[in-house]
């Protein structure tokens, strides 16, 4: 069984519930966006998928292999970028790459065209002999994630995979990550950086502890939807009357602008009909899909309760 | 799980690699044995130097009240101190690995280094055996050294005065041979599971490093007459240490499993 499935895991530690009743799968060649504020139970749910702790409730398999008790063949196949590139600064980089191949046993000679070519596509061709304290915070990422790919691993998890890349080097990563999947990879990405989330993620899951939402970011965008309508004068004083709508949006005023929140499509004539009846001249109602960021931070504060 | 050879050398490997090009830590683990063979090479010569002095007949009799009058208070006291050394040397093998090993092992930690490398196929006991080598196998390498290099210096400054080889003798072959190896398992036991325990190396170092007190606290009592060091008396220390290494062994299988190392360390 391919991918990644998981189900309502949990993770305590003593009394604090890190995680609960977590459940989602990933298809193989799937980018999965795994979101969350900090201490939302992120680290410790990837934690949990490469077998680095073991799950509390609830159960999950990684390319096959349980989490709970395959310990060493699901790492064989699994790769992971952490948030820090730890790398051993006094070896090189050839030398923290070599040790990776050692610890999974790999054929150096059969590894090494691949690692080169990783080098080589993120622009540390040449540098193999360098030791990796003298790196910038850009090229440790990147010698990281070709550490990440040395064994060529079926599942890989990417932590903030372009923390502290210059736009062009966030590019290459992003093709790669892209890339990655298309080969029939399945990737988990956890990232802040929601525009590289929606660039790259076909779906998302947005946790704080337990899950918050889950499904394809054009959907999660779509339940987000607003009306943003241009009045003439200051908006402000017809969210009264929005107010008294049957099903009460929720409005933000700037200006001239409102910006409605709707649940439905459907909604958006009775709006223009409510201002108008209001007396406002209404300029312009454009109907917009909110961006990730605000649908992603309106879950967080229900979350909270 | 099985456990693969390969992957404790893999670890070995690398930290003999990092150790190697570590100066700073280097320096630190040559004073140390330095100061171990330098120190009794000039308490010999100064014996050897004025071998018919009237205070060393004194000091030799405070050890040995039954010494015989013809004897050479000097070559007693050589011997004495050839004898009582040894328990200071064996603070070596103990305080080198422990030098090593905390910065091995905490150093992980304080680098972000050891998540990834947990994220690998590497089991916690082969992350450990391999440690634990890379530790063992310099600490071992320099006592010996330290060794030949001390039974070197004293044979010749003490050659003018008994005209033949004191160095090496039976108690301090099968000492750096068999305890002081027992005694280096020792203190990289005790650094690898105070690591586990600390955040920083440094910390690690300081606590695991408290071990010798009590190493240097016999020998005192060698030097104030209390104790009397010996063959049996060191096979004594051996043995002890030989049932402490045994249940360092246990705690560290028993306490360090991946989860715990990922909680504490992670």
């Amino acid at each position: 069984m391919s991918g990644i499935h998981v189900q309502d895991l949990g993770k305590r530690f003593g009394d604090r519930v890190a995680v609960e009743a977590l459940s989602f799968h990933v298809r193989p060649g799937e980018v999965f966006g795994l979101l969350g504020p900090n201490g939302a139970g992120k680290t410790t749910t990837v934690r949990m998928l490469t077998g680095l702790l073991q799950p509390t409730e609830g159960e999950a398999t990684v390319w096959g292999h349980r989490v709970d008790r395959d310990g060493e063949p699901l790492r064989k196949v699994v790769g992971l970028l952490t948030e820090q590139p730890g790398l051993y600064d006094r070896l090189t980089a050839r030398e923290n790459l070599r040790f990776f191949m050692k610890l999974h046993e790999l054929d150096e000679a059969a590894a090494w065209p691949r690692a080169r070519h990783y080098l080589e596509r993120f622009g540390l061709g040449g540098r193999e002999e360098e030791p990796v304290g003298g790196f910038s915070k850009g090229m440790r990422q990147k010698l990281a994630i070709v550490r990440t790919l040395v064994h060529d691993p079926k599942v890989i998890f990417l932590d903030e995979p372009t923390s502290g890349l210059d736009p062009e080097s966030a590019r290459t990563v992003r093709d790669a990550v892209a890339e990655l999947a298309s080969e029939g990879r399945t990737i988990v990405l956890c990232s802040h950086n929601l525009a590289e989330v929606e660039r790259l993620c076909e779906r998302v899951a947005v946790v704080k502890r337990r899950l918050l939402a889950m499904g394809p970011v054009r959907e999660l965008r779509h339940a987000g939807q607003a009306l943003e309508v241009r009045v003439e004068g200051e908006a402000e004083r017809f969210c009264v009357a929005l107010a008294q709508l049957p099903f009460a949006p929720n409005v933000l005023a700037e200006g001239p602008k409102l910006r409605v929140m709707l649940a439905d499509d459907a909604q958006a004539p009775d709006v223009v009909a409510c201002l108008v009846g209001a007396g406002a001249r209404v300029h312009s109602a454009v109907p917009t899909q909110r961006p990730l960021e605000e649908v992603y931070l309106e879950l967080l504060r229900e979350g909270r309760g | 799980m099985a456990f693969r050879p390969k992957r404790a050398l893999a670890v070995f490997w690398k930290d003999f690699l990092d150790l190697r090009k570590n100066v700073g830590l280097l320096v630190s683990m040559m004073v140390l044995p330095a100061v171990m063979v330098l120190v009794p090479i000039g308490v010999v010569w100064t014996y050897v130097r004025t071998p018919d002095h009237a205070d060393l007949r004194s000091v030799a009799l405070f050890y040995d009240p039954t010494l015989p009058l013809g004897a050479s208070a000097a070559r007693f006291l050589i011997d004495k101190t050839l004898t009582d050394w040894f328990g200071m040397f064996l603070v070596m093998p103990v305080f080198v690995p422990i030098l090593i090993a905390s910065q091995s092992v905490a150093g992980e930690k304080e680098r972000r280094t050891l998540e990834p490398l947990l994220a690998s196929p590497v089991t916690a006991a082969e992350l450990v055996t391999g440690k634990s080598l890379a530790a063992l196998v310099p600490s071992v390498a320099i006592t010996w050294t330290a060794f030949v290099l001390f039974c070197v210096g004293v044979d010749i400054v003490a050659w003018p005065l008994v005209k033949m080889p004191l160095m090496p003798n039976a108690l301090w072959t099968f000492g750096v041979f068999v305890i002081a190896p027992l005694f280096a398992f020792f203190g990289n036991g005790v650094a690898v599971l105070i690591s586990a325990r600390v955040s920083e190396a440094r910390m690690a170092q300081q606590l695991s490093a408290l071990v010798v007190l009590p190493i240097v606290g016999m020998v005192g009592g060698q030097v104030a007459g209390v104790l009397k060091a010996g063959f049996g008396y060191y096979l004594l220390q051996g043995a002890v240490v030989l049932v402490l290494d045994a249940l360092l062994l246990w705690a560290s299988i028993r306490l360090l499993d991946r989860e715990r190392l990922v909680s504490r360390w992670g």
